[in-house]
């Protein structure tokens, strides 16, 4: 029983995504259910912040989670969000062809044909958000096998960020807490400056380090060798899709969605680590990395929010990530995202939890550098 | 309930520095986290990949490399047969040299 109840929370983002799918293939109103479960999300998250639950672990130490099933599920996102994308574009063609407004009845679903331009609106944030979240499934996936990276990448490039696999792993992993880590976010950097500066900084990390890959393999940087490159490739099946759609308004839409998706994998980044300190070629320890594990988002979130544990036992699934008593905001990141989004209001949130970290977690060192800022 | 999705284990052993060490690697695990496991001081930094501290170089047997080497080890080392050991997994039993600094 036990074994089926930890398998089967951290279901909640497949599920929500599938009925976000069938909000837009039903039409209508229902186009909204994507804004609709995030918001939902947004209350549940708040009302159990205060709920922190231990990774569970048999009277062996061994993982109640079962690998393959969990391994089968991230895999099979890879559908569920290619399955997203072709529900808006489908919309988006209706909207470009002006599909009449009428109902029809497909395999005993009542669908409504046409759609408005205000639920074409609502079309687009509502794919945005649960396309951002992949980000759960290509953060996982990067630390895995050769398949899983691969899956990473595939993942990753429906919203256009393919470069996030190796950036997350090369980078961010090796440089946390300094200035050579773009995700990292310094002190009094708001999260809209952080979404451009990180995203392009991984960009460009991820173009210097396949050329300096090929160069030691002595491949030429034009060719299919390139996973930089590759990595583009791979977003554009989408483009094509939104284009045939829509023309110039699918792929409007498209970058909305890719806008939306970045910000949201951005958010993730500027959470984890906002305002926190590493020196140099340091060890990273826990108290590098903020957690969120309230129980709503660690379920929602496949556990990403266990940060410190994390980010020390990178090897580590995420079912098996705990409790390490690293600094803690003590809210979920649902709840956390709200705040950022006020870059005054969130300042003024964090002041209190950094100048507890520089008391009780910085050794000497850090706090020389926090002083700095 | 899920046990028929539950991998049979297939363990293999690895021989650090000329028999200095012996380990059993289990089925799911890596090179670096069984040594740390069974108490080896076996130089490590990020544990994904990312460093290169962990490297070690594979003197017998096959491995199953996690990640593409290439990234983090430079041409020579990759020539004279480096591997990273947190992204090393085992196809056999293997013997492995690896500089551990007390």
């Amino acid at each position: 029983m036990k074994t089926l109840f930890v398998n089967i929370r951290y279901l909640i983002v497949p599920i929500m995504s599938i009925g976000t799918i069938y909000g837009l293939i039903i039409g209508g109103l229902y186009i909204w259910t994507g804004v609709f479960l995030f918001g939902l999300c947004i209350i549940l998250d708040t009302i159990t912040k205060n709920i922190h639950l231990k990774a569970d672990f048999d009277k062996n130490g061994n993982s109640y989670g079962i690998k393959s099933l969990q391994y089968a599920i991230m895999y099979l996102m890879l559908f569920v969000f290619i399955a997203l994308q072709l529900a808006l574009a489908w919309r988006i063609y209706q909207y470009v062809n002006t599909t009449a407004f009428d109902t029809s009845i497909i395999y005993g679903l009542t669908i409504q044909n046409g759609i408005t331009t205000i639920n074409l609106i609502g079309a687009v944030i509502s794919a945005g958000l649960w396309a951002g979240i992949g980000i759960i499934y290509g953060h996982e996936l990067s630390h895995n096998k050769k398949q899983g990276f691969l899956m990473s990448r595939l993942i990753m490039s429906l919203s256009g960020a393919s470069h996030f696999t190796y950036a997350h792993v090369y980078q961010h992993h090796l440089h946390l807490g300094n200035e050579d880590d773009p995700a990292t976010a310094p002190r009094g950097r708001n999260i809209y400056m952080h979404t451009w500066l990180s995203h392009a900084g991984q960009c460009k990390f991820s173009y210097d380090l396949e050329k300096s890959r090929l160069e030691k393999q002595e491949k030429p940087f034009l060719s299919l060798s390139n996973k930089w490159i590759l990595g583009y490739i791979y977003s554009l099946p989408s483009v094509i899709l939104f284009i045939w759609a829509g023309g110039f308004l699918g792929l409007a839409a498209l970058l909305t969605l890719w806008i939306i998706a970045n910000f949201e994998l951005e958010a993730l980044n500027f959470m984890g680590h906002y305002g926190l300190i590493r020196g140099k070629g340091k060890n990273v320890e826990h108290r590098h990395s903020w957690d969120n594990d309230s129980v709503f988002t660690d379920w929602f979130f496949i556990a990403i929010g266990r940060q410190a544990d994390h980010h020390v036992r990178g090897e580590t699934y995420f079912w098996e990530l705990d409790d390490v008593k690293g600094p803690n905001y003590g809210i979920g990141y649902f709840s956390l995202f709200l705040i950022t989004l006020i870059p005054p209001l969130f300042r003024k949130y964090v002041k209190k939890h950094l100048d507890n970290w520089d008391t009780n977690f910085a050794n000497d060192e850090e706090k020389k550098i926090a002083q700095q800022f | 309930m899920f046990k028929f999705l539950k991998k049979k284990n297939k363990n293999f052993k690895a021989i650090i520095n000329s028999s200095m060490y012996k380990i059993d690697v289990k089925s799911g695990q890596n090179l670096l986290s069984a040594a740390l496991l069974q108490g080896i001081p076996w130089p490590h930094k990020c544990r994904v990949g990312s460093c290169g501290t962990c490297k070690c170089i594979v003197l017998k047997g096959t491995i199953k490399p996690e990640i593409d080497f290439a990234n983090v080890l430079n041409a020579e080392q990759l020539k004279a047969g480096y591997v990273l050991a947190c992204k090393t997994a085992l196809k056999s039993d293997i013997e492995v040299i690896v500089k551990i600094i007390k």
